[in-house]
């Protein structure tokens, strides 16, 4: 039999695109998650000799982990500030502790998860731009260096300067989106690879092969309909894969 | 070279610095109490190069080998007028915080322990599944934001402890019968709840492949602060069993851990319950319980380290 479809976005409630994104899609199942709704009654996670389980409350319905089908995760982390309705004192404590439980829920959970949480983010791997430069340099990609120089009377953060003309490629899972030369898409599958990331924005210097690689990001643009739609499709396909191989099961 | 990065009165970074001077080794202190006198220059590419200056004193950052690191947030650390939130020297703390747990994950360098690894341990659900992986009991445990299924798990289980989802405030107490009045307020956050484990607390720590294991002797539901009960705590030196020991090891390197402090109870049917490993151990207070050479050996780990390529690839 063929339950309806429920995909969530985990997402701040100050993401206005991911909350378009869910209101786009609610017909084929989409629903918001942000932090303030760990604050009803009804979520549980459980394990230990008894088992694993959990239960979600989402729109007002309680979901068992086996009645969510796919997430897409656009929250980096919990803070204080999503969390109006708790008392000021405890916003950051109340904070860390949705964080946590949202790593462990989001880890557990059976369904495709975009990306799947790591403990320094519930989005995937978050690297800065230094970090994912040394990994596109190991896996031989070729590079542009990025200095870093932290003193008291310059300690801004520099920022990598914008390379107009420069070329992004959005994976997701095996699948490429877009226009851009063979070999910038195996160079960007294979840090992605190397990130454990399924959903990644992968930009390099510009559009032809030897092109350096300049950064990376795993919340690519789902405002844009190519990715947005291709989101949905890689959701929908994993839950029907898994629905027929239970039925085969 | 040996970098040490923290505050000289944390008495492990004291101790590890004292271990490596009597073994000789070459160290330099990246001081968080001189944060405003500290720069740090470094460019990533192929390789990464630069230095770090404290003052007077630099540090070529490509001649380290090995680094220990139990930095506080060095905004907390500013004192003075100009230490405001949002100040230069506010913004400078942080930036230099970040540049530093930034080279610390991509130096070859062996670092004890780098921010990756101990990322793990700010969620003890999802460190739960490392422990059990790992071949260790774990308690049985509900998180929720339900007082029913609270009470249902409290009637279920009988005697039941409830401690922070997050490393934060992290003080296991006993679930008694005059919080129950407060158990509506779990609707507002995830609250954690566990089966109590009846049992003898053994820390054990794990550098590389050494294991020291220390019992604790306490009728508080959190020896660590055991004062605030009224209740007495006293530590002794432990033989744990072979396969405990090899599990203890075999847990620190599926986390990442070159240093881990793990916390173990021993059931009265000998079955071995881990509630969580600690990535950044203050080890000095079982040291000075059991007179465990924790510091010698954290000082011989970073000077035999081998020039380890950096982990991501």
């Amino acid at each position: 039999m063929t339950s309806r479809a429920t995909f969530l976005v985990v997402a701040s409630s100050w993401d206005a695109v991911s909350r378009s994104f869910a209101e786009r899609h609610l017909e084929r199942g989409v629903r918001l998650l942000t932090p303030r709704d760990l604050s009803r009654v009804g979520w549980n996670c459980s394990f230990g000799k008894m088992g694993a389980s959990s239960q979600a409350v989402v729109a007002g319905r309680l979901l068992g982990d086996r009645e969510i089908h796919g997430v897409l995760t656009r929250l980096s982390g919990v803070n204080e500030h999503e969390l109006p309705h708790i008392a000021a004192g405890d916003r950051t404590y109340v904070a860390a502790e949705m964080n946590a439980f949202l790593l462990a829920w989001l880890t557990t959970l059976p369904c495709p998860v975009l990306n799947r949480p790591t403990p320094r983010c519930l989005s995937g791997r978050w690297w800065r731009q230094e970090e994912w430069v040394r990994a596109a340099g190991h896996l031989g990609i070729p590079i542009l260096p990025v200095h870093r120089r932290v003193r008291l009377t310059h300690g801004r953060r520099p920022r990598a300067a914008s390379q107009p003309g420069g070329t992004t490629v959005t994976l997701i899972r095996r699948r490429n989106l877009g226009d851009a030369d063979p070999l910038l898409i195996t160079q960007a599958r294979h840090l992605a690879q190397a990130a454990g990331t399924d959903f990644l924005a992968v930009r390099f210097a510009g559009p032809s092969p030897g092109s350096a690689f300049v950064d990376a990001t795993p919340w690519p643009d789902i405002a844009d309909d190519v990715i947005g739609e291709a989101v949905m499709e890689c959701l929908v396909t994993a839950r029907t894969g898994r629905q027929e191989s239970q039925e085969a099961a | 070279m040996i970098l040490l990065w923290g505050l000289l009165e944390d008495s492990p970074l004291a101790l590890v610095q004292a271990a490596l001077q009597r073994q000789g080794a070459q160290t330099f202190v990246a001081d968080q109490s001189a944060v405003r006198e500290t720069i740090l220059d470094f460019t990533v590419g192929a390789d990464v190069r630069g230095v770090l200056q404290v003052g007077s004193r630099t540090c070529d950052l490509s001649r380290v080998t090995a680094a220990y690191i139990r930095p506080y947030d060095s905004r907390r650390l500013l004192r003075g007028t100009d230490a405001q939130e949002g100040s230069a020297a506010w913004r400078h703390a942080e930036a230099l915080d970040d540049g530093l747990s930034l080279w610390s994950e991509l130096t070859p360098a062996l670092v004890v322990n780098r921010f990756e690894a101990m990322a793990g341990n700010s969620s003890k659900p999802y460190q739960a599944l490392q422990i059990r992986s790992s071949g260790f009991e774990v308690p049985d445990t509900l998180i929720t934001t339900d007082p029913a299924a609270a009470e249902e798990f409290w009637e279920q289980h009988g005697t039941v402890v409830y401690k922070s989802v997050s490393s934060v405030r992290s003080i296991v107490s006993r679930l008694m019968p005059e919080h129950r009045d407060r158990l509506a307020d779990i609707q507002w956050c995830p609250t954690q709840f566990q089966a109590y484990v009846p049992g003898t607390d053994v820390r054990v720590h794990v550098v590389g492949n050494d294991v020291f294991a220390c019992e604790i002797l306490s009728d508080a539901d959190d020896y660590r602060y055991a004062a605030r009960e009224g209740a007495e705590t006293k530590l002794r030196p432990y033989t744990l069993p072979d396969d405990c020991a090899e599990r203890c090891v075999k847990l620190a390197v599926a986390t990442g851990l070159l240093v881990a402090g793990i916390d173990l109870r021993r059931t009265p049917d000998e079955c071995w319950y881990c509630f969580e490993v600690n990535p950044s151990p203050g080890f000095t207070y079982y040291q000075e319980g059991t007179q465990h050479p924790i510091d010698h050996a954290i000082a011989r780990l970073l000077i035999d380290a081998p020039r380890l390529s950096a982990t991501h690839c």
